[in-house]
This record gives C-alpha cells, sequence and structure tokens, in this order.
C-alpha cells in the first residue's frame, strides 16, 4: 500500500495504491464547525446531492446512470466530528479492468457533476426534488421515536449538557425544516463549496499521476480556506451528584442509558488506555459489563459502552425490563467502581490488547476503513497503524487504572417501557 | 478434495465432503490478513415437528427452539466459554437462527488453527443443565421484548402470520415468551441429536488460511464422528395455497403508518423448474418494478407517497410470496399505486440488460470481502444445497422472452394486507 498527500490549495488530495480490491473508492469530505442551527439544512442539503443534479433530474435519471456505469454508487452522509459537522460523498466504482475503458473517469466526472452541478435555476434549488427531500426529512422526525434506542440516547445527551454540541440532535430539527426554501438552501451550498474545509481521498489500484490529473480535472477549486477552531469538545465540569431521569413510552423494552464523563485526558490516554478501558468495560465479546449483567444476572439481551473520544464521554446502553432498572444501574456502577480500583486482571488487559490488535488489522481489509484511518490522521494527527500497534501493547495496567479514576457517571436515563 | 473456479471473480474454491457427511467449502484468498468461517446446521424454527432420533414418535416442540439451543451451545461442560476462548486471539463469534438454518462463526486475524478446532468442538458439544436453561429464559425475553418494539419486525411477522395457514413460517424465529417458558433441557437434547449431525451440517471458510491444514484439522476433529440424518422424519404441513387471511388493520405505539403486501404463488403455478433459475427472474422481476431505477419509485417519490420502501421473496418448500413493505402517510394511496403497478407490467429489453449489467458488477464487488462471500454462498448452500460457480454466466443467459412467460403465470390476486396505524391519543378517564 502506497499513501501520497498533495496540497492543491483549496484541498488535500490523499492518494492510496493498493491492488487488494477490484473498487476504486473516492470520497469527498467537507467541514465547517457545527452550529445547531445548521444542522437541518445541511442534512437537506446532504440528501440533495443524491436527488437531484442539472444533469440528472430525478432520483430515477440518477440511478440508471449510476447503473450505466456498472453499479458504480454515490452515497452522502452526514456526521458530527466533534466541534464539526462533516459530510461525505463517497463513489464507489469498479476498476477498469472489471468494466471497459474510461468507466472510472466517467465515473468520477459524474461525482463531480453531482456535487458542482446542483438542480439549480436562478440562484435557487428546484422545488420539486427539494420538496421531496423535504417531505422525507418530516417523516424521519416524526418517526424519531419509533428507534428507542436512538431516541434514549438522543435524550441522554440532551440531559447531559443542553448547551454542548454533544447534545445536538443529527437528524436535525422540525422548526429549522420548515424555515428551508429553494433560495436559503442555494446561499448554504455557495457558503459550504467556499468556505468548509476540504479533503479529497481515493483508494485503489490506481495511477497517483493519472488520478491527479482526473482530480485536478474535475474538482478545479481554486478559493482560499482557513478556519480555526478545535475538533474536542469543551469538556464541561464533572456534577456534583449524578442525573437521574426516567420518561415512558408504551414500549415492551426499557432502554437504559448512561453517560460517564472522562476529564483531563491526555491525548495520549485518550488514544491508547482509554480504549483498552472500554474494550474491558464493555466494548469486547467478553467484556465486564457482558459478563456481569448479561451472563450472570440475565438482565439483558444487549449491553455495551462506547468511548465518543472527542466528546469525552463513554456512553452505556442497554435493553431492560423496567423492573430491573436499579438492579442494572447497581451492577454497572459496581463494575466501573471495581475498574477504578483496578480489579482486573493482567489477562483481561492482554485479550483487550489482542481486541485492539484485530481491529488494527482490520483496517486494511477495506477501503472504507482505509480511508477513514487516513482522515483521522489527517484531522486529529492520530498515529499511524503500526505506531498505534506498538504503542498500544505497551500500555499498562496502572496506565489504565488512572484512566479508569477520571471516569465518573453524570446521567443515567432510562426510556421505560410501560407495555406489560 | 476438488478445486474450482468461481467463474469470473479470480477466485478459488476448494470442496470436499467428509465419509460422515461433512461438507466444506473452502475459499483461501491471497492477499487477506483475516478469515471468517461459519458451522451450520440445516436446522431453524421452521422445524418444530419431528421424529427425534431415536424415537418413534412424530413430536411437536414449542416454537423457538431452535433459536434457544443456538443460545445454549455457548455453555460448556469443562472447557472455556467460547466468548472467552475467542477473545483471547483478539477473535470475535456470533450465532444466528433463521426460519431454517442455524450458524456458528467466528472472524479474525490470528490462531487460526486453534480457532477452528474449538469451533467444531464447542459446537460438537452439548451441555446443557435445568439451572443454565432457566438462565437463559430471561436473556430471551429481553431479546423478544427489543424486536417487539421495532416497527419493521411486527410488521413482517404480522404479515407472514396473515400469508401461511399451517406452515410454522408463520411463527417468529424466536418464539413468544410464553413458548420459551416451556423449553427444557430434555428437549434441547432431543433437537440437538437430531439435526446437529455432521451429515445435516456444513461448513465455509475464506480469507487467510491454508485449505489442506485445515481440512487436517476438520478430519481430525470431526471425522469420527457418527452421523445419519438421511432419515430424520419432519412433519409437512401440506400448506394451502391461499392465504391465511387477507386483511388486517391494526394500531400500535408508532408514528408513522406503514403497510405489507404479501402476493403467494405456488411454485408450479410460475413455470420455471430450475429453483435457482426461478429466483433470478423473480428478483429481476420486482427490481425493474420496484427498484432504484423505477417509474413506480419515481412516481411514488414525486407524490411524497412513501419513505423506506423495500420487498423481498419469502421461499417455502412449494411457495414464493412477495412481500412488500413501506412507511407511508397515505395507505391507501400507496397501495392503490402497487396493485396497479403489478396489474400493468411492462417490460423492456434495455432495462433487462441494464440489470444484468448491475448484477454482474456487484458479483464482482462482493468477493473483495471475506464475509460477503461467505453469506452469499451461505444462502447458495441453503437455498440450492450447492456452491453456484457459474453465477456470473447464468446472469448473463436472463432474458426478456423467458422473464414475459413468467410474468404470463403471474396472478396477483392471492394477497394478504396489513396496515398498522398509530395509536390514537386515550384520554384518561376513571
Amino acid at each position: 500500500m502506497q499513501y501520497v498527500k498533495k496540497d492543491l490549495g483549496s484541498y488535500k488530495l490523499h492518494m492510496i495504491k493498493t491492488n487488494k480490491f477490484k473498487t476504486i473508492k473516492t470520497r469527498v469530505c467537507f467541514r465547517r464547525p457545527i452550529k445547531k442551527s445548521e444542522i437541518t439544512m445541511r442534512n437537506i442539503l446532504c440528501n440533495m446531492f443524491t436527488q437531484s443534479s442539472k444533469k440528472y433530474q430525478t432520483k430515477r435519471d440518477l440511478a440508471i446512470k449510476s447503473q450505466d456505469l456498472y453499479a458504480a454508487t454515490i452515497a452522502s452522509s452526514n456526521s458530527r466530528l466533534g466541534n464539526y459537522m462533516n459530510t461525505e460523498i463517497t463513489l464507489t466504482v469498479l476498476n477498469d479492468k472489471y468494466t471497459e475503458e474510461n468507466n472510472f473517469k466517467d465515473s468520477l466526472e459524474f461525482l463531480s457533476d453531482v456535487i458542482y452541478n446542483p438542480n439549480v435555476e436562478g440562484n435557487k434549488f428546484d422545488d420539486e426534488p427539494l420538496e421531496i427531500v423535504k417531505a422525507n426529512a418530516k417523516t424521519a422526525l416524526a418517526g424519531l421515536k419509533e428507534d428507542s434506542n436512538l431516541y434514549s440516547v438522543i435524550r441522554l445527551l440532551e440531559n447531559m449538557d443542553e448547551d454542548s454540541p454533544i447534545s445536538y440532535r443529527g437528524v436535525g430539527y422540525l422548526e429549522d425544516l420548515e424555515k428551508i426554501n429553494g433560495s436559503n438552501l442555494y446561499t448554504y451550498y455557495k457558503k459550504v463549496l467556499d468556505k468548509d474545509l476540504m479533503d479529497i481521498f481515493i483508494i485503489g489500484n490506481i495511477d497517483f499521476v493519472e488520478t491527479e490529473e482526473l482530480i485536478r480535472n474535475y474538482f478545479p477549486i481554486k478559493t482560499f480556506k482557513k478556519q480555526r477552531a478545535k475538533y474536542l469538545i469543551e469538556q464541561g465540569k464533572n456534577r456534583i451528584r449524578k442525573k437521574t431521569i426516567i420518561e415512558k413510552e408504551e414500549n415492551n423494552q426499557s432502554k437504559l442509558a448512561i453517560g460517564c464523563r472522562v476529564i483531563g485526558l491526555s491525548e495520549y490516554e485518550r488514544n491508547y488506555p482509554l480504549t483498552l478501558y472500554n474494550i474491558i468495560l464493555g466494548a469486547g465479546d467478553d467484556s465486564k459489563l457482558f459478563r456481569e449483567v448479561r451472563e450472570k444476572n440475565s438482565l439483558c439481551y444487549y449491553i455495551h459502552s462506547v468511548p465518543n473520544k472527542l466528546d469525552n464521554l463513554i456512553l452505556i446502553r442497554a435493553g431492560i425490563d423496567k423492573e430491573n432498572i436499579k438492579k442494572t444501574v447497581d451492577v454497572v456502577e459496581q463494575q466501573i467502581n471495581l475498574m477504578r480500583r483496578g480489579k482486573f486482571s493482567e489477562e483481561d488487559l492482554n485479550t483487550a490488547k489482542e481486541y485492539f490488535n484485530t481491529a488494527l488489522d482490520n483496517i486494511t481489509e477495506s477501503e472504507a476503513s482505509i480511508i477513514d484511518a487516513y482522515y483521522m490522521m489527517e484531522l486529529l494527527g492520530i498515529d499511524d497503524i503500526e505506531t498505534r500497534r506498538s504503542k498500544m501493547a505497551k500500555v499498562t495496567v496502572e496506565e489504565i487504572v488512572r484512566v479508569a479514576k477520571k471516569v465518573k457517571i453524570d446521567t443515567i436515563y432510562c426510556l421505560e417501557g410501560t407495555n406489560q | 478434495m476438488k478445486e474450482i473456479s468461481l467463474k469470473g471473480l479470480d477466485q478459488n474454491c476448494f470442496i470436499e465432503t467428509l465419509k460422515n457427511g461433512l461438507e466444506i467449502i473452502m475459499i483461501p484468498y491471497k492477499d487477506k490478513k483475516n478469515y471468517y468461517m461459519t458451522y451450520a446446521t440445516r436446522y431453524g424454527s421452521e422445524i418444530n415437528s419431528f421424529v427425534p432420533k431415536g424415537e418413534k414418535k412424530m413430536t411437536s416442540f414449542p416454537n423457538g427452539i431452535a433459536h434457544f439451543l443456538e443460545h445454549k451451545m455457548f455453555e460448556q461442560e469443562n472447557g472455556e466459554d467460547p466468548f472467552t476462548f475467542f477473545s483471547k486471539s483478539g477473535t470475535g463469534a456470533n450465532a444466528s437462527t433463521s426460519f431454517n438454518s442455524t450458524q456458528y462463526i467466528c472472524y479474525g486475524t490470528k490462531e487460526f488453527e486453534q480457532n477452528l478446532k474449538f469451533l467444531l468442538n464447542y459446537v460438537n458439544e452439548p451441555y446443557f443443565t435445568d439451572e443454565n436453561v432457566e438462565k437463559e429464559k430471561g436473556i430471551i425475553k429481553e431479546e423478544i421484548k427489543m424486536y417487539d418494539d421495532i416497527p419493521e419486525s411486527v410488521l413482517e411477522n404480522k404479515l407472514r402470520e396473515m400469508i401461511y395457514q399451517t406452515s410454522p413460517r408463520k411463527y417468529d424465529i424466536a418464539g413468544t415468551t410464553e413458548d420459551i417458558d416451556q423449553i427444557t433441557k430434555e428437549d434441547l437434547y432431543r433437537c440437538y441429536h437430531t439435526f446437529y449431525q455432521p451429515s445435516n451440517m456444513f461448513l465455509i471458510i475464506a480469507g487467510n488460511f491454508d485449505p489442506h491444514t485445515a481440512l487436517q484439522i476438520i478430519e481430525e476433529e470431526v471425522g469420527s464422528i457418527e452421523s445419519d440424518s438421511t432419515n430424520i422424519k419432519i412433519k409437512d404441513y401440506k400448506e394451502p395455497k391461499s392465504v391465511c387471511k387477507k386483511e388486517e388493520e391494526l394500531s400500535i405505539n408508532i408514528k408513522v403508518p406503514k403497510i405489507g403486501l404479501g402476493y403467494k404463488f405456488s411454485k408450479e403455478s410460475l413455470g420455471i423448474k430450475d429453483e435457482l433459475e426461478l429466483d433470478l427472474y423473480l428478483v429481476m422481476l420486482t427490481t425493474l418494478l420496484f427498484g432504484s431505477a423505477s417509474l413506480f419509485r419515481e412516481e411514488a417519490r414525486s407524490r411524497h407517497l412513501m419513505t423506506n420502501f423495500y420487498n423481498e421473496w419469502d421461499t417455502i418448500k412449494d411457495y414464493k410470496t412477495l412481500m412488500i413493505f413501506s412507511e407511508t402517510e397515505n395507505p391507501d394511496l400507496l397501495i392503490g399505486e402497487v396493485e396497479k403497478t403489478l396489474q400493468n407490467i411492462e417490460i423492456t429489453v434495455e432495462d433487462v440488460e441494464r440489470i444484468k449489467k448491475v448484477w454482474i458488477a456487484n458479483e464482482v464487488k462482493m468477493i473483495d470481502y471475506v464475509d460477503s462471500t461467505i453469506s452469499n454462498i451461505y444462502d447458495d448452500m441453503i437455498r440450492y444445497h450447492k456452491v453456484i460457480d457459474n453465477k456470473i454466466e447464468l446472469i448473463r443467459k436472463l432474458n426478456k422472452r423467458k422473464l414475459d412467460h413468467l410474468i404470463s403465470n403471474m396472478k396477483f390476486t392471492n394477497r394478504s394486507k396489513i396496515i398498522i396505524l398509530p395509536k390514537k391519543i386515550i384520554t384518561k378517564e376513571q
């Protein structure tokens, strides 16, 4: 695998050559500091890319064009990366070896078209596709509670700190949706193109010189961009007393979501001991929470913990019976306390390291995860895969206990299911 | 051991059947770090009335028992817990139960040989006690409740219940909490001994490993296990032709209405004998009618008629059922559009050729990923009882003439229809 990075002025081009895959993946990333009021607008824009363009006005036209390019796919998605909103538009297409000459080139042209040639007339997006995208967004917002898992995490984060970006709803807000029209969306679109930081990644069996030329040709952007905001979320404060919130919903199962703050982590602690801590506590197949809550006490079918590193948080989730809310919380707290007191073995740590190792091995088995890894290196300056492997191998029990002492339960949220 | 090439995909595949009947399929990759393996039995939730091994009487078991058994296989008498064992080498493990199969998987990048050995051993060594069976009930009940809160899952289960009259396909894979309460360790052993025999099982491995070493390990671990599943008597449910229930409307705790439609066809009425060929044409048809490039979708979209529309073919012994699901603010209008589409099918040669191109491209894309390759071959083994090594060739042969003929045999009248609406707000009385 060879990697080349080029600064093309208004964006960076990252090219990765590997012959492990039969496809070529191209990802265009845009990002800017997050604003609550822009989330809904950005979601609509993100979906407009794959709904309509000047040349391919309907989603059907876009689908037929994709199919003609040997099932090339273009997908777009939004996410929050700490203090930033991130939009990714990804083209996946078979290498010309399996299709025909110029199929990749034509696909890149298609991608460029989707991004730079939107269905706009007189400085405003066409109403028809926009109304379709808005209607879909409206249904998604109306149906938010149907996904009780997602909904419980949203409510947890809102209860933890309603002013922090951690609590912003990724799906957006109905009141913002209603304000969106063709012209303000176009203004926002121009702002994204002109001001957002941008990276382009291409991975596959490619020729660096040819590919760079193609990209320069299809993405000829000249604006100068500069934005300074930290990726890491402000770490907030520990509560003196834990906050407990119970809300009710007519469901069969109760959804427990526990938010822990982890304040005062060093960069090293964030990337290594914290990851291993979390694997031992609740991410591995053989984690403490899985063993104690599920296997020993039969309280749930699933329980796991996830570190939101950029947010200085660990989130724990489980689906339980409403009669067992207190009991489950007690067992979880007990496990967090045991970790703090260093009550885990050298063997637990070794197992966690093996788990980490496999995750690192698996990065190179998919084009998408290779791109993700390089993107995080670019954004956050984290170590490359092999450096990560060797640093992780050296983490000690003491270092994990030091992190464990910083993990504090902040808020316990439960969406109680009231069905009998 | 036979070596075959998966045509058009630059990939070879090794196939072997042990003396006791275990089928082994191995796909070694040259440039992968990871591997993935699945050990499976042709036994799932809908096989719940049969003559247990060594017995004479046809016996019915509680629904959900195959899935319960899958959970309990992770229990080991003296040995190590599988999750703990696999975790030590950073290897993932899992298992899943479908209507007609159960599989145990592990995937990792290290310790291939010992993990293969362990996988075979733990699935071959059941250990059930009254205590560990009881303990699992709480866990499985939470799993059932989790699915009961997912509206799509309720919708799909409900529609199957309406389509089938006697086939156990009408029951949820996990059973109900009441079913679970009836399950005993004795039942579990009877099911286990009947269906977890090498001749009723197969093993698929793909990724970074040496097939000769693997075969040697498999021979050592499983080769000496005796097996005879040729005479397992499973109840024939004699599913009648018509759907069980035509219409139903119900209200649950959702926010956006949902619909489900099921069109049931007897296989013999469709006129294509070969199961694989039939499946390809049926999926071709629904891709053309309802896929991303279909006129139906375009129109329904522009009229804001639906979100989250999807369809699938459900297969049981003598039947194929087209199941269509969607979320919609306007159930009647959307159902009307679906019906109109099914009554006026028009297909062009260009459309057929475009879909063929897409499918061939997707076959090539899929082979890059070890897990999708395994899941493809797994489906083939369950549906067609063999590895399909010439799928691209078969796709190339599909043609409009034959598709038209199939369409002329299809009457979309044997239908179940379900509409699920949000609950009305009930004001508190008393």
